[in-house]
């Protein structure tokens, strides 16, 4: 179980990004989190693992508080916890392997691991995690070289490497089109379901939120303005949450 | 390398040959065996890295090195096997042996030798040392001079001497003359109360040493009534050669100088030098600019492919126009001025037209590029509005590329300045011209100032240039326009300001057309030597048919002339001086230039007419003349045997051959090549740590970190703005003139702009896969070699390619300086008058420039 408590977070700029951000995650949810660009999605994902440090509060993981860890605690706590980004973050320039093996690189030794050397059991797991996510025949290419929806796989194959008991997702499908969106989504949903991996999950599109989300939190200019089950996410707490202005937008081609 | 090739090749591979049967091939011939496998490209790259390799080794010399070439052979073979088996070995060891080669030559090529560098720190230490302690500023003295003649050594009678002493301030020795080493006491009176003044020994000739008491240098502080009494010891003040006979003596001078300053500070004489000449530096760059854009402009138009294209004709021109630019473009700057100098003579004037000329190829080739780059959507859209063909270029074209224009034009007045900065080594135009006078001179101190003042002009402009830049392609922002008035004001200002700074550049250039009419023929000339090198000589042998002409009758026999076979006829069998005289030649070469001596018996040629004439289709020559006056015999003259007349003629001896010159280039284009090699490499090796110091991003907020960051930054920016020339000249007093010190100038240049462009790219690194990397739970060395290194290796293989490349063009010339090399040939034989054998030089390096280009372009483009 995940508590975030009391999260705030001021950047040196005086941004402020999080304003006491209070919420739980239960185990095994698939919690998105929605809100405007800038409403301090990213931040809060990104605090969760210590990518940026909050300025105040708390994020507790089975009694562990993660705000407090340092270096190799830091470290282990962070290789359980998987991450795929919007812009996917592949190195772009090395293989597709490489990339998935660097999921690994909390477990692998770390000396070895400099020199690109990875035991055999875990190649073995990076080749079984590229057949997970479909696309095995591209291990050897250079990750530039794929769609950014395969890109995206591979970024999904790198969390998996790390065995994660939660997954955080920084806009996964803000970059790509619609059917490639619920692909994605679905390999998410299917590690949700199957393999018991908690997921946060931040979106944009409502019906997204409503197809795959078992719980949503809204956040406005980084408060949390709405916690619930999707179906109570009305048209009014819609606005609420992303402003008068704002019309609800489908994406064409919902899945299955 | 990538996969698709991989799965071809797979494919490929033949399973029913046995694996032994390609690595045999590769065994005996490097290569073969890949190519049974159908890996062609592998092949040739094997079988020519094998060839070049041996080639270099054994042109060099140094036996060690087969080893390595050896393991890359076997290699090969391995390599076919593995292949053979279905696997694909790295390309890694072959790659490092290859490498290991060329430094083995290229470190024994360029005559490396790193204990040089701390055995000539001594000498370097002055320039150094001079360059913390420019001359700026100086007070104005007040000088007293007092002297006295003293007599060395002593006769008798003592004659008058043959100075007179001062009146006042008023000097006595207490003995008129005396002996080398003898004591002296000198007393001095009406000199400066308190102010210490030194002593100088002023030799018969006028030349002035300071006097030296046990090592010290002798000073006097006079009393308070202006007076001092010192005693010496008569010096050694001329060569012993020089000594006067005995019973002569010689009168020297003792002098005491004491310098009083007052006043305020003033500049000093180098100091109002330096002045001057930044200001011709900047005018130099100024002029060539502004003559460079106005004629990079048309030729621009006849070297842009679109406009171009049309019709054969103007492809023609096309083609011709850029080869033009290419050639002209490749030559450096500095080899233009060598040219120039002996086109137009010493002086700005021949400065600037290399400058002038180099800047047309240069923008003239950045300009099509500019055109060829034209968007045609506005064109079709303006013209789509009924727009006649000026007002197309008018609204359509003008508006995209005048920016471009300006902006390269810019660029290209930074690089005129840094090369007018150093033109001055080859011509007596700009700062650099004072930086090796000085050098000469000795004056390090005067030195140490030019070569600041250039830093700073290189600095300073570098940095307005870069502005202006800026803003030109920034353009005014929507909203913020002026008032018109204003917009007039501005234009009027800077119309006359830009008028003003012509008329003073072209003034301070000393531009002279006359000049480059005159001189048109030598230049032209030089340049026709250059364009046909003589790559391929036969060797001659001199042939030679004579006959005896005793002068006058009855001094000697005459011989008595052939009657088949080369032959010389003379129509007198004897004669006086000044009697007509025709010379025949019989079935000599026919159509063949001849040359005709007057010579004595004992070979001494006393006159030759060279080249005077021509043999006729059958080999017959006829030439009149009148006997010359030295054939006559003269026995007190010591010519007692009558002469001979001599028809001599060449001929070729055995097939073509490889003349001497171009051998020598061959061989200096490789040194050439290697010490671009080894200068990036010393680049590489410094700049690749000291980049992440100067690294925005790497060294974070902290304020030690942020600290260092700028003092880094800083050093780059002012180590880069030191021309690699002048690094030369300091490099040559460091470990000795030749290669090394070529190589440690460019290395040392290469340190700052690699750490410059290295650091830029670790600050443009993506951070996503760096917090991508962090989220997996790596640690700081894991998410470097994973998430940081993978980004950065290509771009950085990019730079050093780039800088190679420069290393190239700069190894050119580096060598003017001390710097080895192909230059320092070209300088040398330009100096000579052999301008076949320089031509070829500039051959070898326009050739050695474009294919090096080519391949770093290409490589480049693999790396992107």
């Amino acid at each position: 179980m995940l508590r975030i408590e009391n999260l705030t977070k001021v950047f040196p700029d005086g941004t402020v990004a999080l304003k006491d951000v209070s919420f739980e995650v239960r185990e095994g949810e698939f919690l998105t989190i929605i809100g405007l660009s800038g409403s301090g999605k990213s931040t809060l994902l990104r605090c969760i693992n210590r990518l940026i440090d909050p300025t105040e509060g708390r994020v507790v993981w089975d009694d562990i508080d993660i705000t407090a860890a340092q270096g190799r605690e830091l470290r282990h706590i962070r290789r359980q916890i998987g991450m795929i980004f919007q812009q996917f973050n592949l190195v772009r320039r090395s293989t597709v392997l490489t990339n998935v093996l660097s999921g690994r690189l909390g477990y692998a030794h770390p000396v070895f691991s400099l020199a690109h050397q990875f035991s055999r059991q875990d190649q073995k797991r990076a080749r079984a995690a590229l057949e997970r996510v479909g696309i095995p025949e591209k291990a050897d290419n250079r990750a530039d070289q794929l769609s950014g929806g395969q890109q995206q796989r591979v970024g999904i194959a790198r969390a998996l490497m790390q065995e994660p008991r939660l997954m955080l997702a920084d806009e996964p499908v803000a970059s790509l089109d619609p059917v490639l969106a619920h692909s994605i989504l679905q390999y998410l949903e299917l590690l949700n379901r199957q393999d018991g991996i908690t997921v946060l999950c931040s979106l944009h599109f409502l019906d997204l939120v409503h197809r795959y989300a078992s719980r949503v939190v809204g956040l406005k200019d980084g408060e949390l303005v709405f916690d619930g089950l999707p179906e109570e996410l009305t048209p009014q707490k819609f606005k609420e949450v992303y402003g008068e202005e704002a019309e609800m937008v489908t994406v064409a081609g919902t899945g299955q | 390398m990538t996969d698709h090739n991989r799965d071809d090749n797979g494919e490929s591979h033949r399973p029913d040959m046995p694996a032994w049967l390609p690595a045999i091939f590769s065994l005996i011939i490097p290569g073969s065996g890949q190519f049974l496998l159908g890996e062609r490209a592998r092949a040739i790259g094997l079988l020519a890295t094998v060839l070049g390799l041996g080639a270099l080794i054994l042109w060099q010399g140094t036996a060690a090195l087969w080893a390595p070439l050896a393991a890359i052979w076997l290699w090969g073979a391995w390599s076919a096997y593995q292949t053979a088996k279905g696997r694909r070995p790295g390309m890694g060891l072959p790659f490092l042996l290859g490498f290991l080669i060329l430094y083995g030559v290229g470190v024994a090529v360029t005559d490396v030798r790193p204990q040089r560098l701390i055995s000539g720190w001594p000498a370097v230490q002055p320039y150094l040392r001079a360059l913390t302690e420019p001359e700026l500023l100086e007070y104005p003295t007040e000088d007293l001079v007092g002297s006295v003649p003293f007599q060395v050594p002593c006769i008798d009678p003592l004659p008058e001497p043959s100075r007179s002493p001062t009146e006042d301030p008023r000097l006595t020795t207490d003995v008129p003359c005396g002996e080398i080493g003898d004591l002296v006491q000198v007393t001095g009176e009406g000199f400066f109360p308190g102010v210490e003044g030194e002593f100088r020994w002023v030799n018969p000739i006028g030349d002035v040493q300071r006097v030296i008491e046990e090592g010290q240098q002798l000073t006097f502080v006079p009393d308070e009534q202006g007076r001092f009494q010192v005693t010496f010891r008569v010096p050694l003040a001329v060569p012993l050669s020089r000594l006067p006979q005995p019973g002569e003596t010689q009168t020297h001078a003792i002098r005491a100088e004491q310098h009083k300053p007052y006043g305020s500070l003033e500049p000093t004489r180098t100091l109002d030098l330096v002045l001057e000449k930044i200001g011709e530096t900047i005018a130099l760059a100024f002029m060539a600019t502004v003559l460079g854009l106005i004629f990079a402009v048309p030729v621009s138009f006849l070297a842009a492919r679109n406009l171009m294209w049309g019709n054969p004709f103007t492809r023609g021109v096309y083609y011709v126009v850029r080869t033009l630019l290419n050639v002209v473009r490749s030559i450096e700057t500095l080899m233009w001025a060598i040219v120039f100098v002996v086109w137009v003579g010493v002086g700005p004037f021949g400065g600037m037209l290399a400058l002038t000329l180099h800047t047309i190829a240069a923008l003239g080739k950045l300009y099509s590029e500019a055109i060829e780059s034209i968007d045609p959507g506005p064109i079709e859209a303006i013209r789509a509005t009924g727009a006649t063909f000026p007002q197309v270029v008018v609204y359509a074209v003008l508006p995209q590329i005048v920016p471009t224009f300006l902006s390269f034009t810019l660029y290209r007045w930074d690089i005129n300045v840094r090369m007018s900065t150093v033109i001055g080594l080859i011509s007596d135009a700009g700062l650099g011209f004072l930086v090796i006078q000085w050098i000469r001179l000795g004056d390090l101190r005067a030195m140490a100032t030019a070569i600041i003042a250039i830093m700073l002009v290189v600095a300073i402009l570098d940095y307005v240039s870069g502005w202006l830049r800026e803003r030109v392609i920034r353009g005014t922002p929507a909203g913020q326009e002026a008032s018109p008035a204003r917009r007039y004001a501005v234009t009027a200002v800077v119309t006359v300001g830009f008028v003003a700074a012509f008329i003073w550049s072209w003034n301070v250039s000393r531009i002279n057309p006359v000049e480059l009419v005159r001189g048109a023929p030598a230049g032209l000339q030089m340049l026709r030597d250059f364009a046909v090198p003589d790559i391929l000589t036969r060797p001659t042998e001199e042939k030679s048919v004579r006959a005896t002409l005793p002068v006058p009758c009855g001094s000697g026999e005459s011989s008595t002339p052939g009657v088949s076979g080369p032959r010389v006829n003379l129509s007198l069998s004897c004669g006086d001086v000044g009697d007509e005289l025709t010379i025949r030649g019989h079935e000599l070469p026919p159509d063949r230039r001849v040359s005709v001596r007057w010579a004595l018996s004992s070979s001494a040629y006393l006159r030759i007419h060279r080249d005077c004439c021509t043999t006729d289709s059958t080999g017959s020559l006829t030439w009149r003349t009148t006997i010359h006056p030295l054939m006559e015999v003269d026995p007190d003259a010591g010519r007692d045997e009558p002469g001979e007349v001599i028809v001599t003629w060449t001929e070729p001896i055995g097939g073509l051959q490889f003349s001497e010159p171009f051998k020598e280039v061959v061989r200096l284009s490789a040194v050439t090549l290697l010490m671009a090699l080894l200068a990036t490499t010393i680049g590489t090796v410094f700049a690749v740590p000291l980049s992440f110091l100067a690294a925005r991003n790497i060294m974070g907020t902290h304020p030690v970190s942020r600290a260092i960051y700028y003092i880094f930054r800083g050093i780059f920016n002012l180590w880069r703005s030191v021309e690699p020339m002048i690094l030369a000249l300091i490099c040559s007093a460091w470990v000795g003139p030749g290669p090394f010190a070529g190589v440690l100038a460019l290395g040392l240049n290469n340190i700052p702009n690699l750490g410059k462009l290295f650091s830029e790219t670790i600050e443009e690194i993506d951070t996503g896969p760096v917090e991508a990397i962090t989220a997996t739970g790596a640690n700081r060395l894991q998410v470097l070699m994973y998430a940081i290194v993978p980004q950065l290796v290509p771009k950085y293989l990019a730079f050093i390619l780039y800088q190679w490349d420069i290393n190239i063009r700069m190894s050119t010339v580096i060598g003017y300086v001390g710097g080895g090399g192909i230059g320092q040939f070209f300088r040398i034989q330009v100096q000579l008058n052999q301008y076949d054998a320089a031509g070829m030089a500039v051959w070898a390096i326009v050739l050695m420039v474009w294919s090096m280009d080519y391949l770093s372009a290409k490589a480049r483009e693999q790396l992107t």
